[in-house]
């Protein structure tokens, strides 16, 4: 497909998709970035060009930093868990066990329903739910709701967010699993090399290309957490769960500084593409081709 | 699928132990499932005081929730735009995606490298900050919102950045070229190459992408709130709007209408598991 | 591969059971239940009859769109845009504020994609940001007059029509109060803090152990709690106005602040009695409606939106419903001890930038047909359920709090204040106010708090 007739392939393959692409998202993300310059507030007719003035103000909000460093946690632990989980579960879902496409099936469906409403399922059970157990079993940790309190709330986010990304990491996992040849897993068995070994040295490797994919997956998903946040927790008790996307969005609409929130959104953005792209730069060094 | 057991009881006992495991954490798993059927057929006062009751201790138990939801959602008007919406931008992106994938595979250049760069840069750009420069354009200058087309187009925009990633990853693991240089010798052109020889050949990952995207779309609801406002166009998501209040939910008739809006695709689902999961185990990641 | 099939089999079952049953709406036997409020809506009949309101018939065939902040008036709308309809030929399409969505990005988002609704119901600030950009002016409309008092004005011109008067302050019940005491009661007895704590007690003492329910939510926390501070200052706007540009210039010393020093008393004794106490910050607002109808507390506070959840517990309109102020302070002479907080909420805002004057003449009508046709003052009322501002309007509401909030209007037990203040307000101030709520800041620290938000605005 080299050589001649370039051009007519381009327009025919290439062109329809990168027009969608290029017109959805990056004119409407580079018209963004202008705004962040001006001091457009979302209504005015008329935007005056101001320099670096929202970054300025993006440096005094202190609330955006707080969120910041929040959500670095969050997205520590949230990555962490989702990983070794579905890890974990694919690997047994790839031994042969009963019923695994039963399974396998199962751990997919919270992909099922979309964000807003998945967390208001899951406000119900943290706030309703659990609680009502709490009372009729006398349990000390469901004795309040999970949400009135700062760390048991960041708790609740955390675990719906796995249980939210789980299902798709698992389906990754898996299929990293069954690609790798038999054999391999045969001759370590036979090998003698058992467990830990096993994991750390013949298969960790082989599945590293699985692995970038769910971090990278896991990572930007994680940082741009918004949905579930809002309609989970919506940063209470007392704004002690507000994630830097939710930020933004407060910024830009409830404090109605539009141009601060479009340049913490850019920010948002810049810090996301950076941490990304050192992973996958990194896991991509490990892999080896199987 | 099977894999050779070696090894006795030591190997059962973990296989039972994982097996165990298993069930519990996929217990977890469905647990807000169970809640929200249990509860999408009690009255609200049931819901709040009891939620967790089994349902035949509770008198009132009854489908009014769902006899509700369906009217008040105008459930097949709904169900016909989102399924319009969402077949026709799933089809279109999996199109253009696997095309524009195969472009950038087969010719290394510098627009294909730029174009793949910014695709993969642009995954992680928060839907927040381009909605009201997305609106302002298509609205403000175009004026062509509140159209299903319109978003048929931006579902297909948003979701190609990702549909190429996997595209691509999947046609430079599994898809030879020997046998594209084969049917250039039997003179096809290019077109015919990728139609009759790639396209086939991608179905494992087609009907991956498919399903993810078509799952996406069905449930969107932020960028439709945002293109349509017209009552006759809105997707089944948006059509649950009247049960939330100002200050407190319809609990049992959003879940009701929750369940209504994810059993089309549960059918989907049910359906086409097997290529599903296949789907992805086969290709998915190289 | 037997147990896959098994499963697509008993999903597609079960789906093919839950669909049926749905269509034909069946119901298993023992469901039925006369006091379900499910069961059956119940519609207030509205007279048509006589309507010698004066229709343009020019505008016949005009569309214009209505975006509603008000949810629970939604269905209401749709029958009145509908009715409206029948008489005048304009059609009236009301556009619900989604989920997740606040009123005011609603707004900028329509307006950005160059759809704005040609009316728009909105909070006083959404107004007031918008009002010199995008409204049209009202200020030469007739109903102004009907309306005395309940006008906003942005520079000296009128942007937005009044929907409706919102009151809050604490909600009884009275049937609970009685029988726990044995003996009758009068709310009007109740006229000091004082007071009020020695009526908590007895209750206690007459096994009603938390007799309070106060939500979580920050808007409550932040806007309806708080806002007190401003408001009282001497019960009027302007004076709410005026107590807030002192506190932003630094000429009123917060901790020195009779108002909120006092206002942090009621609080506190709310907070003591309130039935979520060992979880406040878990409270259900749901939950509360239901605790308040089913006696196992006697008061609520919040406003007269609160009917809808407390009829929907099991409450009835003949049920005896109503609201004691928020006691400040026990000086009997003080207005905010027998006055309760009343006042315009939402507002209707037209376009004057986009709409067409057809559709801004048509959407006048339709606001003039609310506010002067026999019809559309009967739906303000009946249908929405609303207490209407306009003085011609004769009907009343019929539920019980609205009820009294419209007889405390008339009686003159109610002020007209409200603070108009920046959007974040609530959200800011609500969590500072729900951390002392839940007692993990002192009264020091509210204090704090409240003077450095306003220390932070231009």
């Amino acid at each position: 497909m080299k050589s001649k007739n370039n051009g007519k392939d381009f327009c025919m393959f290439a062109l329809p998709g990168m027009f969608c692409f290029f017109a959805v998202v990056i004119i409407p993300f580079v018209y963004g970035v202008y705004l962040t310059l001006t001091d457009w507030n979302g209504v005015s007719k008329v935007k005056n060009f101001i320099g670096l003035k929202n970054f300025a103000g993006v440096m005094r909000d202190g609330q955006f930093w707080t969120s910041l460093l929040l959500t670095f946690k969050y997205v520590i632990f949230v990555v962490l868990i989702v990983n070794v989980l579905a890890f974990a579960i694919a690997y047994l879902l790839t031994r042969g066990i009963k019923g695994q496409n039963f399974f396998r099936a199962g751990f997919f469906t919270p992909n099922l329903i979309g964000g807003i409403v998945l967390g208001y399922i899951w406000q119900f059970v943290f706030s309703r739910v659990f609680v009502s157990i709490g009372e009729s079993t006398g349990w000390k940790m469901f004795e309040v709701s999970w949400l009135s309190d700062p760390t048991n709330a960041f708790i609740a986010l955390v675990v719906v967010s796995v249980w939210q990304l789980s299902g798709y990491m698992i389906l990754i996992y898996v299929a990293g699993f069954m690609g790798l040849s038999e054999d391999v897993m045969e001759a370590a068995s036979i090998d003698g090399a058992s467990g830990f070994v096993k994991l750390k040295n013949i298969i960790m490797p082989l599945m590293m290309s699985s692995i970038t994919i769910c971090l990278f997956l896991t990572l930007s998903r994680a940082f741009m957490v918004y949905d579930v946040n809002l309609s989970l927790t919506a940063g209470a008790p007392y704004g002690t769960t507000e994630m830097a996307a939710m930020h933004v969005y407060e910024k830009a609409f409830t404090s109605r500084q539009f141009g601060i929130g479009q340049a913490e959104a850019f920010i948002l953005f810049i810090i996301v593409a950076v941490i990304s792209g050192i992973q996958v730069y990194l896991t991509k060094k490990q892999e080896v081709e199987a | 699928m099977k894999q050779t057991s070696i090894g006795g009881t030591k190997r059962k006992v973990t296989n039972a132990l994982a097996m165990a495991g298993l069930v519990i954490i996929f217990i977890a798993y469905m647990f807000p499932f169970i809640m929200v059927v249990i509860n999408s057929l009690k009255q609200k006062r049931d819901i709040i005081k009891s939620p967790f009751s089994w349902l035949f201790t509770i008198k009132g138990l009854s489908f009014d929730n769902f006899v509700k939801a369906f009217t008040q959602m105008d459930f097949l008007n709904a169900f016909k735009n989102s399924l319009l919406v969402t077949v026709s931008a799933t089809v279109l992106v999996t199109l253009l995606a696997a095309m524009l994938a195969y472009y950038i595979v087969r010719h290394n250049n510098g627009i294909s490298k730029l174009t793949f760069a910014l695709m993969v840069a642009s995954m992680i750009i928060p839907f927040q900050a381009i909605m009201i420069p997305l609106v302002s354009i298509y609205g403000g200058t175009l004026n062509v919102l509140n159209h299903r087309v319109t978003l048929i187009f931006m579902h297909t925009g948003f979701s190609m950045a990702m549909s190429v990633f996997m595209f691509h990853g999947f046609i430079k693991g599994n898809v030879p070229m020997a046998l594209e240089e084969a049917a250039y010798i039997d003179g096809c052109t290019h077109a015919q190459t990728f139609f009759k020889i790639v396209l086939p050949l991608l179905k494992p990952i087609i009907s991956t992408m498919v399903i993810l995207n078509s799952l996406a779309f069905w449930n969107d609801f932020l960028l439709p709130s945002l293109v349509l406002t017209d009552k006759k166009l809105l997707t089944l998501p948006l059509s649950t709007y009247s049960f939330y209040g100002t200050y407190s939910a319809d609990y049992g008739t959003i879940m009701a209408g929750l369940l209504l809006c994810v059993v089309p695709i549960l059918i989907l689902y049910v359906v086409l598991q097997k290529q599903i999961i296949g789907g992805v185990v086969a290709g998915a990641v190289k | 591969m037997r147990k896959g099939v098994m499963k697509k089999v008993i999903s597609l079952g079960l789906i093919l059971v839950l669909m049926s049953a749905m269509l034909t709406g069946c119901r298993f036997g023992f469901a039925s239940d006369p006091d379900d409020p499910n069961e059956e809506e119940k519609e207030i009949p509205i007279d048509t009859s006589v309507d010698t309101f004066e229709y343009d018939s020019s505008l016949s065939g005009t569309n214009i769109t209505l975006l509603n902040s008000k949810a629970e008036i939604q269905v209401a709308l749709e029958k009145m845009g509908a009715e409206f309809e029948k008489k005048s030929g304009v059609h009236v399409e009301v556009m619900p504020v989604t989920d997740g969505d606040s009123p005011y990005t609603k707004v900028v988002s329509l307006y950005n994609s160059g759809t704005p609704p040609t009316a728009s119901i909105l909070d006083t600030t959404d107004v007031i940001a918008l009002a010199k950009e995008k409204a049209a002016d009202l200020s030469d409309e007739s109903w102004t007059k009907e309306a005395e008092g309940y006008l906003t004005e942005v520079d000296g011109k009128i942007y937005s029509f009044p929907l409706c008067i919102e009151g809050r302050g604490i909600i009884y019940n009275k049937a609970v109060i009685e029988e726990a005491l044995g003996e009758s009661f009068e709310p009007d007895s109740v006229t000091t803090q004082d007071e009020f704590k020695e009526l908590l007690e007895r209750l206690v003492n007459a096994g009603i152990e938390k007799p309070v329910s106060m939500a979580k939510e920050d808007w409550s926390l932040g806007a309806h709690h708080l806002q007190y501070i401003y408001e009282t200052y001497e019960g009027t706007s302007e004076g709410a106005g005026e107590v807030i540009e002192k506190i932003k210039a630094g000429k009123l010393d917060l901790e020195s602040y009779d108002r909120l020093r006092e206002f942090l008393n009621m609080f506190d004794i709310l907070k003591k009695y309130n039935v979520a106490k060992g979880d406040p910050l878990g409270a259900d607002y749901d939950e509360m409606a239901i605790d308040l109808a089913d006696g196992k507390t006697a008061f609520w506070f919040n406003g007269n939106w609160a009917w809808p959840n407390i009829s929907e517990a099991g409450a009835k309109e003949e049920d005896e419903y109503g609201f004691l102020p928020y006691f400040l302070n026990n000086d009997r002479n003080d207005f905010v001890n027998h006055q309760i907080q009343a006042s315009p909420s939402k507002q209707v805002m037209l376009d004057g930038q986009i709409a067409s004057e057809k559709e801004q003449a048509a959407a006048k009508e339709f606001l003039n047909w609310i506010v002067y046709s026999e019809i559309g003052q009967q739906m303000l009322v009946k249908t929405c359920n609303i207490i209407p501002p306009f003085k011609n309007n004769p009907y009343e509401p019929s539920d019980p709090l609205s009820a009294d909030i419209y007889t405390k209007v008339h009686e003159e037990k109610a002020f007209n204040a409200s603070a108009i203040v920046p959007n974040d307000h609530w959200a800011v101030l609500g969590a500072s106010m729900q951390k002392y709520l839940a007692d993990r800041s002192s009264r020091e620290e509210l204090t704090e708090d409240i003077q450095k938000y306003w220390d932070e605005q231009e």
